[in-house]
């Protein structure tokens, strides 16, 4: 019985957790022509999320590939088809390693940040001071972190996945031999612009982008003004982000495939 | 505001950065990826079959690889396909009489052009051209070659029909080649049973250049290896009158059940000898007769 009640209200807690976040999206997009006003805010955001999660993308791009370039060579001399190796790289992180864990690491290096960031500006109710002096804070500090996400993810999915590549490459050809054209052709005769690039990269991307920098702002804009509510709602950023990252590639790659 | 002129720049940095990985994932590692080498020189090569050649497949001189495939064009109204090989500068003394060939690297793998010099003392400038071709040989007709069906196929001169029957024509299906001393002369053209003698009757469609067989020659329904497929072998008799067509073959040996064959192989060929024997020493003798 007793056991009944916390699941009841945490089915519904995580419906109004759902229901309130869908809102503050309206609110954020609503808020999108005022921000730009505050445009270098936006630019500001971008260079904290996005240039600074260049180091982490990059060098865990470079070992994605690399440890897939040695996998899969080991698995596809069991057949002969070594040489297959550039394209299952290149189309194994186009399609799902690059977005998702480009969105991971994304979480978890911006989305904390934005996600303590903002519940530390409620805790010491920073926010409650910008709406006294009639500066709408959705505006000033929800929208240029949304918009900074949206556009940080892809371009950092871009990177992580040429980095990929290159450790694929790295591995492949300089390591275990396998020819550096037939490594290229491969990949060249299997990867689509639109099908993977556009589709699995930049689409996923900015999808995951969306959605990884929407929690976090939600989450610390809502979060309880204590040191204990931040830290909660910092946890809560990667949980329900990760989850939702992969949920939504699986229904992303259902429906663009 | 020296500040926000950094975070400023370094945001415009990594746009850029962005901006130029999608540009090289979009141009240098997808279909529309457009190769340049540094220093090469391109020769053209005709071939009536490029099979799976894609561009930027490697071309080879023995095994070693000089250069790559730059484009495969198909002019319209002809039909042969235009391959630019785009070869390494450092390998410019290629014999204008040398032989292009499309090859498979394994049996799976991908192809590529291989190189055979010949024995000219002139070499193939830039934008040369290599006359000599082998076309890529597709996998069906390298298994035909293998199993010897290749035999039905050039039989343009005409055929001619012989009947057999067997008791048992095992798996044996429309189509399977006909041999004689393991070269394929015809096919199988029709397996029917006929409804009184309650056997298989099966019509060799057999090439008219083999009109010398003997009458009293026999047939019989072997298996390539031990799993392969089934043909009908044909061994000589010596009779002086040749088989002509309608003619029937009387001496069959139908087909053997894989059973029976591993029987053979168990007890050394008696069917009836029920000694176990040999049994322990040969488990190993179907893979070795394979």
């Amino acid at each position: 019985m007793s056991a009944q009640m916390p699941h009841k209200s945490i089915v519904v807690q995580s419906l109004a957790q759902i229901g309130n976040c869908g809102l503050f999206l309206l609110r954020i997009l609503a808020a999108v022509p005022s921000s730009l006003r505050h445009v270098r805010e936006t630019v500001r955001q971008l260079w904290f999320v996005g240039a600074m999660s260049l180091t982490i993308i990059m060098t865990c791009g470079l070992f994605v590939g690399m440890v897939l370039g040695l996998q899969l060579y080991h698995v596809l001399a069991i057949f002969g088809g070594t040489s297959a190796t550039g394209s299952v790289v290149a189309l194994a992180i186009y399609r799902e390693l690059g977005p998702v864990v480009t969105a991971l690491l994304f979480a978890g290096r911006a989305g904390t940040s934005i996600t303590a960031e903002i519940g530390l500006m409620r805790a010491t109710d920073q926010i409650a001071a910008m709406e006294m002096m009639a500066v709408d804070p959705i505006a000033y500090v929800a929208t240029p972190r949304f918009l900074a996400g949206v556009i940080a993810m892809p371009l950092l999915c871009c990177v992580f996945c040429a980095m990929g590549i290159f450790g694929g490459h790295l591995v492949g050809v300089s390591w275990l031999g396998i020819d550096n054209g037939t490594f290229w052709s491969n990949m060249t005769a299997n990867v689509d612009v639109w099908d993977d690039i556009i589709n699995g990269v930049m689409w996923k991307s900015i999808a995951f982008g969306a959605v990884v920098s929407l929690i976090a702002v939600f989450q610390g804009y809502t979060t309880p003004p204590t040191s204990e509510g931040v830290a909660y709602a910092t946890t809560r950023t990667v949980v329900s982000s990760s989850i939702a990252i992969l949920a939504l590639d699986f229904v992303l790659t259902a429906f663009l495939m | 505001m020296s500040q926000r002129k950094s975070y400023a720049v370094g945001t415009g940095l990594f746009i850029v950065l962005g901006f130029a990985a999608l540009a090289y994932l979009a141009t240098q590692t997808s279909s529309v990826a457009n190769s340049h080498q540094g220093s090469s020189y391109t020769v053209d090569a005709q071939f009536a079959n490029i099979g799976a050649l894609k561009e930027r497949a490697p071309v080879k001189v023995a095994g070693v690889r000089v250069g790559q495939v730059q484009s495969i064009t198909l002019e319209p109204g002809k039909d042969v396909a235009d391959v630019t090989l785009s070869i390494d500068n450092k390998y410019n003394q290629i014999p204008t009489d040398s032989v292009a060939t499309i090859y498979t690297s394994g049996l799976l793998g991908d192809q590529y052009v291989g190189l055979q010099f010949g024995g000219a003392k002139t070499y193939v400038a830039n934008g040369g051209h290599i006359g000599l071709t082998k076309s890529s040989a597709p996998l069906e007709e390298m298994l035909g070659k293998f199993l010897g069906s290749g035999g039905a196929a050039d039989a343009i001169g005409g055929t001619y029909s012989v009947r057999a029957d067997f008791t048992n024509v095992g798996t044996l299906s429309v189509g399977a080649p006909v041999k004689m001393a393991g070269v394929a002369i015809g096919s199988v053209a029709s397996i029917k049973a006929d409804p009184v003698k309650l056997d298989a009757t099966v019509t060799l469609s057999i090439d008219k250049k083999y009109n010398q067989i003997p009458d009293d020659s026999s047939v019989s329904i072997f298996t390539s290896g031990l799993i392969g497929s089934q043909y009908v072998a044909i061994q000589p008799g010596g009779s002086p009158n040749s088989l002509k067509d309608g003619d029937q073959l009387v001496l069959t040996q139908s087909a053997m059940q894989l059973e029976d064959l591993i029987g053979k192989f168990l007890v050394n060929g008696s069917p009836s000898g029920g000694n176990n024997a040999g049994g322990n020493g040969s488990s190993n003798t179907p893979a070795g007769k394979h």
